[in-house]
């Protein structure tokens, strides 16, 4: 990895078009500016982790899950309980 | 066509019914093409069955059901590659994991399809708002349902 040394309001270059500017440092906290062109997608790492981790752990859940699930949203609908029950645009 | 599968068998699948994920899913890059698959009468769950993979399949909800606010912003970059022209043309679907005795839906990686092109992406949405853990559906406690310990 390259590790480059930046003070505040100083920027680095990522290829022509993306510019990473340090905006403000307080404690253990560094706010970043970011420029990048939009077809650039930029995100917290952790968002993107806990995307990947819930895919990963969705693939596991099965027929049965999925038998209990209907048969307590049709329980909901007909108690037309309010908060639990989607609303099926019936 | 014909795809095997290791939750339903093998099935015979209309050509209307893949849809492909040119990127693939967040940490499943490398399958690109799934099978839409009804999951029972009521339209509240699909299968979304990987057509490369038996044993790949995510259950899936249209998001609304279940939190009517909920609104997915697509950029025009994403727009363009989905060949999406107007909201009409885009499906969003979000999938669905099991915590506990809590069906959650994933708000925060919604999948975004054009249903006429049958093409789609999962996006990431830096609102913070739409968690990847929605609750959306308690699960009867297994100890009341006498056939399913």
């Amino acid at each position: 990895m390259l590790v480059l040394s930046r003070q505040r309001d100083e920027t680095i270059m990522i290829g022509d078009e993306i510019e990473i500017t340090v905006v403000d440092i307080r404690g253990d906290k560094v706010r970043l500016g970011i420029t990048a062109p939009r077809q650039i997608q930029v995100h917290r790492k952790e968002v993107y982790d806990a995307i990947r981790r819930e895919n990963a752990e969705a693939a596991g859940v099965d027929v049965e899950d999925l038998n209990l699930a209907r048969a307590q949203l049709r329980a909901n609908r007909r108690r037309n309980e309010p908060g639990t029950s989607p609303d099926a645009g019936e | 066509m014909r795809i095997e599968t290791s939750r339903f068998g093998a099935l015979q699948i209309d050509g209307e019914r893949v849809l492909e994920f040119p990127k693939g899913l967040l940490g499943f890059a490398e399958h690109t093409r799934y099978a839409l698959l009804d999951a029972g009468d009521e339209s509240y769950f699909w299968w979304l069955q990987s057509i490369e993979s038996p044993q790949l399949a995510f259950v899936v909800t249209d998001p609304t059901l279940f939190v009517p606010t909920y609104r997915v912003p697509i950029h025009s970059d994403q727009c363009r590659e989905l060949s999406i022209a107007s909201p009409e043309q885009a499906q969003v679907f979000v999938i669905v994991n099991k915590r506990g005795h809590m069906l959650t839906g994933n708000l925060q990686g919604p999948l975004v399809v054009n249903v006429q092109r049958r093409v789609g992406q999962q996006l990431v949405l830096s609102d913070r708002r739409f968690t990847t853990r929605v609750p959306l559906v308690e699960l009867p406690r297994p100890q009341l349902q006498a056939a399913s310990a």
